[in-house]
């Protein structure tokens, strides 16, 4: 099947869907964050957490943007081999903790750093090895 | 490792495991479909076509069982240390192709699983 080259219009996209990926767990984040501290002992005390996050504002401005993730997400497939496509998105996994200590005040130690640059390299071989594949497939 | 962490690190692994038969499911139903073409409007013809498929509400399913727990585990931990951990569904996806779907899975990718097993690791030293 023909893909077009990666354009700077889709590399931008791409990028956006990084964004937006880090936009949703910030909003996930934030809409547990609002609940008092809680010890879960019992299954019903599950529900009563759930409940409270179902009804923060947060949850759905992350669940909306879910959605455009996955819009955006099935419409640059279809221009781009996943291949190139999840080595650009992988790149939400330094925004994530970049993201955590800007707006959430997280602390990420040199340790996790270091975990953090294995995972993506880990990423890239597991998505190079999806373009031999596509290349056999030709 | 504390009990807790282990705890959460199972967690976690349980919402990996969501998502990975949430990604089966939601490939069986595409590879049921033909395959859309360029532009945004055959995309969005695809997506309806898609929804009115009962697998996909399954995988809907497990996408919220998954969220729940996620929110769950977001409460107790710090986003950057989840969603760091949460990259072991790239080792569940890479062990369901091979043990459910009997595709082969390259020297190359499995390199790539021992970085990220390695990756993990670290960030659940930290």
């Amino acid at each position: 099947m023909f893909k077009n080259k990666l354009t700077l219009k889709i590399l931008v996209f791409l990028i956006f869907t990084d964004f937006l990926e880090t936009f949703t767990h910030l909003c996930f984040k934030k809409s547990v964050l609002l609940e008092p501290g809680l010890a879960i002992n019992k299954a019903g005390d599950l529900l009563i957490f759930l409940q409270g996050a179902f009804l923060s504002p947060f949850l759905w401005l992350g669940l909306l943007s879910v959605f455009c993730t996955f819009i955006l997400w099935s419409s640059l497939l279809s221009r781009i081999d996943l291949s190139v496509a999840v080595p650009i998105c992988s790149f939400s996994y330094i925004l994530i903790p970049v993201a955590s200590i800007i707006f959430l005040h997280e602390k990420v130690s040199p340790f996790r750093w270091g975990g953090v640059l294995f995972i993506l390299l880990g990423v890239v071989f597991v998505s190079l090895s999806a373009s031999e594949k596509e290349r056999a497939l030709e | 490792m504390r009990p807790e962490l282990a705890f959460i690190l199972f967690l976690i692994a349980l919402t990996s495991a969501c998502d990975t038969i949430n990604q089966l499911f939601l490939k069986s139903a595409i590879n049921s479909l033909a395959s859309p073409r360029g532009n945004f409007q055959e995309v969005f013809k695809f997506i309806f076509k898609l929804i009115v498929i009962p697998r996909v509400w399954l995988s809907f399913l497990f996408s919220a069982i998954s969220l729940c727990i996620w929110l769950f585990v977001l409460s107790q931990v710090d986003l950057s240390f989840a969603f760091s951990v949460d990259s072991m569904h790239y080792i569940f996806i890479a062990l369901a192709s091979r043990f459910i779907l009997q595709e082969r899975v390259s020297l190359k990718r499995w390199l790539g699983i021992i970085f990220i097993v390695a990756g993990i690791l670290l960030v659940s030293l930290s």
